[in-house]
């Protein structure tokens, strides 16, 4: 069979193009993947080359089925997006061995970009953009490489003009990204990434050991619109424990109260908090915050967010223990707009069923705690809010310290807890602190989450980590409603106003701390570090996270009112408006550089004999144009052709071409004038 | 119903694009519509913004919109390559009817910017490729099917380009106005139509050696035309002789219309070009008496070129060519 031979000056650009799709998922892909794509290459080369034949078919069937093999192999399975993307690299790479036709060179080709577009898949970062960028420009090179019949063009013009019309893509790419409209998906598809992912669960057991408080991956990062909450202020809610079976305290309600009840969605039925509560921040005094939450993906469904938050994406709900979480879990970044109103847990009631539910305790165990529990309530008249002051006190007074590194508890640990170690970090606390409070009646839970956050002073945006980790309690109060108190922050109240960052042992790794994770750094290292943190923060939030809500938002914001028609109007012109300009200078330049008069002469001749009726007599050498003029009349040939001889002396023969101009000037009007006679 | 959408195109496009010897290449002419691999393109578009969708995946969308304004793009690359071309109809270079025949078109470039990739072709002919540089002019001559003897015009001549991206097809058919010459289509026949002729040719020939025009075999020598050897004898196996044939510059031999009478006119015109092309392989003096003129007796590939044309032209409209 012939095989089709890419044409020299595109070979590179070819290979390297496909090879640099390829590459990201060699990364990440299994180690066969990673053999078999530079091997492929390296056999496409030798071909060309002429070292090797190309592979016969029996061949190529034979390694499409181990190809298929290794991906069964590797995902179990050939659909979804891994092994799909698995299947698809290795496959393209195959195409290089059969390339018998251009078409094969063309195929190859279109699917590198599809190839090259499963890379954001994975990556999604700037500089996978860039990446992506930097290839397609390759591929487009390429593909205007095996347009050029030319055997000595060279590939540095093929990546110019590829360039060039990439950049000329770009303002209408925005356009198209900014309008479009999204939609949510259209089929349930879910992306799993490798590994679990450290953050919250829905459940603790103090006294077991906890590696949470140490990673110093980013959790989410908030930007508020207006002002941004005193350090003290930043508790975000994340889930709620309320059910403790003297071990482990973990999230639950009574099995007989509808989901509805407990979590409101927009497209979920009625229940009865909702409506009161939407009517009361309404009217509600003091602070509003107003903010925008990038969260990285958690593989959970919990969102963070300040008490009492309300999300407009209908993919939210709003839990009746002030917590947001989503409709499914979050595989990727997601962004969302939070408004919170502080002062809105009043208007929260506290039905029979929740108050049993957050009262109760095991029949048995920590006797000590609950002998504890009754004493020092009725010390206090059996009054709830002086009673957690008497414990916090006690908390702050006694010699209970704040560590990362508790001892490990054995049978009840709230006993073993307060009464023995009296070391330990804020799931002790607050474990310790809501078991004393059920013990005396006062209904309590635990609320985990987020608190704290490093403030970056280049986009004022916040930085959450894992190690910004916390539990905190809250009880009921009558009149009051649901109250937080902070135990952690009454044995260790710095761990409040800091945060974490004194507290931490260097689990930041080696790169954290190049980068001033303990705050001793170099101002400047501090400043690079926030910028790029900045820069991140941006792309996730406006590229990344520009999801329906956020582009309806940023649509009524330039164009108020959104409907199709008006959208559809917005983007034909906005695509008139930009390509415009592009197609004027991709079709304009052609016209000639500025002429020379005599240049100008010669037109002037060919209108004149345009004028009289002789068509078009365009780019025709003065010769032969004098010749055509002379044949069409015979009487004026020995003008025509004078014409033509001075013309030509003029452009020739150099010198004295003033004169000559002037002569020809002399008799082109001559003939003007007989050709009108 | 087809044919007469075809004919409704074809009036239309004469319409828009009458013929003209020389045309240059714009808006009005040009005609863009995707390639197959286009389609293909936009579809792995396509798909990569369902993709984005269903992942919700920003970046893989952008991928795609940057795809499709790529194709946008190209539509304009693709529409100047053809763009600002001047095509001028050169000179023709005719063949026997029912052979083939070839056309001169001379392109001109525009002086800043380079036509790359073009192919070109008349109905009916694979395509030629030419690549113009800026300020250049370049000429091609692309091979016409000549159908009948006479004039043939060739159809529209189809200018196609795909470069940059190979995404989008920019092409024009153009009328350029000029024909291909078709000579008769030579006929064998026994009796030379040179009736008289003969006898001149005797006159000639009796100051000189006899009355035939073959005067025998000799040895083969090193430079005779290889037409001369007789290469029946040769594979007889009888060795190589070269025929010798009477000094043609002596006499002639005139080819005569009148002489055939009974027959119409393109037999007559076919036999005529089949004795043009004997007598020319005999080294022959001849010359042609047609009912419109007549062609002074002469011999060479000139003669014989000017005695085909004269056959060609029997009876056509004077044209161009």
């Amino acid at each position: 069979m012939r095989v089709y031979q890419v044409p020299h000056h595109t070979f590179w650009l070819l290979t390297l193009g496909t090879f640099l799709a390829a590459l990201p998922h060699l990364l990440m892909g299994p180690l066969w993947l990673r053999v078999l794509i530079p091997a492929l290459v390296v056999a496409r080369v030798l071909v060309q080359r002429g070292r090797l034949r190309m592979p016969g078919r029996l061949l190529r069937v034979l390694l499409l089925g181990a190809i298929v093999v290794g991906t069964v192999y590797t995902h179990g399975t050939i659909a979804g997006p891994e092994a799909g993307a698995c299947l698809l690299v290795a496959a393209f790479a195959l195409k290089l061995l059969e390339m018998f036709r251009l078409r094969d060179a063309y195929v190859l080709l279109v699917l590198g970009y599809f190839v090259l577009a499963t890379t954001f898949l994975f990556y999604q970062g700037p500089l996978a953009a860039f990446y992506v960028l930097l290839v397609m420009m390759l591929l487009t090179a390429a593909l205007i490489g095996i347009n050029k019949p030319e055997t000595h063009a060279r590939p540095t013009a093929h990546v110019r003009l590829a360039s060039v019309m990439l950049l000329q893509s770009l303002p209408v790419m925005l356009l198209l990204f900014v309008l479009v409209p999204r939609v949510g998906p259209l089929w349930a598809l879910e992306i799993r990434q490798e590994g679990a992912r450290t953050g919250m669960s829905d459940s603790m057991a103090p006294g077991e050991v906890s590696n949470l408080t140490q990673s110093a991956e980013l959790a989410f990062r908030v930007e508020f619109e207006g002002e941004v909450p005193p350090p003290a202020e930043r508790y975000w809610r994340g889930l709620t424990y309320s059910w403790f079976d003297g071990r482990r305290w973990s999230q639950a309600a009574p099995r007989h109260v509808p989901r509805d009840e407990l979590v409101r969605f927009a497209q979920g039925s009625a229940n009865t908090w909702y409506p009161g509560l939407s009517v009361a921040r309404e009217q509600v005094p003091g602070p509003v915050y107003r903010y925008r939450v990038v969260q990285e993906p958690s593989r959970r469904p919990w969102l963070y967010a300040l008490a009492v938050p309300f999300a407009e994406q209908r993919d939210i709900g709003l839990a009746r223990d002030f917590r947001l979480l989503r409709d499914s879990d979050l595989e990727q970044r997601y962004a969302y707009t939070v408004t919170s109103y502080p002062l809105l847990k009043p208007a929260m009631s506290l039905p029979d069923w929740e108050r049993d539910f957050n009262l109760a305790l095991p029949e048995a165990g920590n006797e000590r705690s609950r002998a504890l529990a009754e004493s020092w309530f009725a010390e206090v008249d059996g009054e709830p809010r002086h009673y957690a002051d008497r414990i916090l006190r006690w908390f702050r007074q006694e010699a209970f310290y704040y560590t990362l590194e508790p001892p490990l508890l054995r049978g009840d640990t709230v006993d073993g807890f307060l009464f023995e170690s009296r070391r330990g970090f804020c799931e002790h606390y607050a474990s310790a602190f809501a078991y004393l409070m059920r013990a005396a009646g006062v209904p309590a839970r635990i609320v985990a989450g987020y608190q704290g956050g490093e403030l970056n002073p280049v986009g004022n945006h916040l930085r959450v980590h894992q190690y910004h980790a916390h539990a905190w309690v809250e009880i009921w109060l009558e009149a009051e409603g649901w109250v937080e108190f902070d135990p952690t922050g009454a044995v260790a109240p710095e761990r409040i106003e800091q945060g974490m960052e004194p507290f931490r042992d260097g689990g930041g790794g080696a790169l954290q701390n190049l980068f001033g994770g303990r705050g001793g750094a170099h101002p400047l290292l501090a400043r690079w570090r926030n910028s790029l943190d900045y820069i991140q923060f941006s792309w996730q939030k406006w590229v990344l996270g520009y999801n329906e809500t956020a582009q309806l938002a940023f649509l009524e914001r330039w164009l108020g009112e959104v409907s199709p028609w008006r959208l559809a109007r917005v983007m034909l012109i906005g695509m008139v408006i930009l390509l415009l300009p592009v197609a004027l200078w991709v079709l304009l330049r052609q016209r000639g550089p500025a002429r020379s008069p005599l240049q100008r002469e010669y037109r002037a001749m060919g209108r004149q004999l345009r004028r009289a009726g002789l068509a078009s007599p365009e780019h025709l050498p003065p010769r032969e144009l004098a010749r055509w003029a002379g044949e069409h009349w015979p009487a004026l040939a020995g003008e025509f052709n004078r014409w033509a001889a001075f013309y030509e002396q003029a452009a020739y023969a150099g010198e004295d071409e003033q004169e000559s101009r002037q002569q020809l000037r002399r008799l082109r009007r001559r003939l003007r004038w007989r050709l009108r006679g | 119903m087809v044919a007469a959408l075809r004919t409704a195109y074809r009036r239309w496009l004469a319409r828009r694009m009458p013929g003209a010897r020389q045309q240059r290449l714009n808006q009005r002419r040009i005609f863009i519509l995707p390639t197959g691999y286009g389609l293909f393109f936009l579809a792995i578009a396509a798909a990569l913004f369902l993709g984005g969708i269903n992942y919700e995946n920003n970046l893989i969308m952008a991928l795609a919109f940057l795809m499709a304004s790529l194709f946008m793009i190209a539509i304009l690359h693709t529409f100047r390559n053809l763009s600002g071309l001047v095509l001028r109809a050169g000179q023709q270079s005719p063949g026997f009817a029912g052979g083939e025949g070839a056309l001169e078109i001379v392109l001109h470039a525009g002086d800043r910017h380079a036509h790359t990739g073009l192919w070109l072709h008349y109905p009916g002919v694979p395509a030629e490729e030419v690549s113009v540089a800026p300020g250049e002019e370049k000429s091609l001559w692309l091979t016409v099917r000549l159908r009948r003897r006479g004039f043939n015009a060739p159809g529209r001549l189809r200018v196609e380009s795909r470069y940059p991206l190979g995404l989008l097809r920019a092409w024009s058919v153009l009328d350029m106005a000029h024909s291909c010459l078709g000579w008769p289509r030579p006929v064998p026949s026994d009796v030379c139509p040179a009736g008289g002729g003969e006898e001149r040719s005797g006159e000639h020939r009796a100051r000189q050696r006899g009355s035939e025009d073959f005067q025998g075999l000799r040895g083969y020598q090193p430079g005779d035309s290889p037409r001369q050897v007789d290469w029946k004898a040769y594979a007889g196996g009888r060795g190589l002789f070269t025929k010798d044939f009477s000094d043609p510059q002596e006499g002639w031999l005139w080819l005569e219309w009148e002489r055939m009478s009974g027959l119409d006119t393109e037999t007559r015109l076919s036999r005529l070009a089949w004795w043009v092309l004997a007598l020319e392989q005999r080294q022959q003096r001849y010359g042609l008496r047609l009912p419109e003129g007549e062609l002074a007796p002469g011999s060479g590939a000139d003669q014989q070129r000017q005695a085909l044309d004269r056959l060609g032209r029997h009876g056509e409209p004077e044209q161009g060519g």
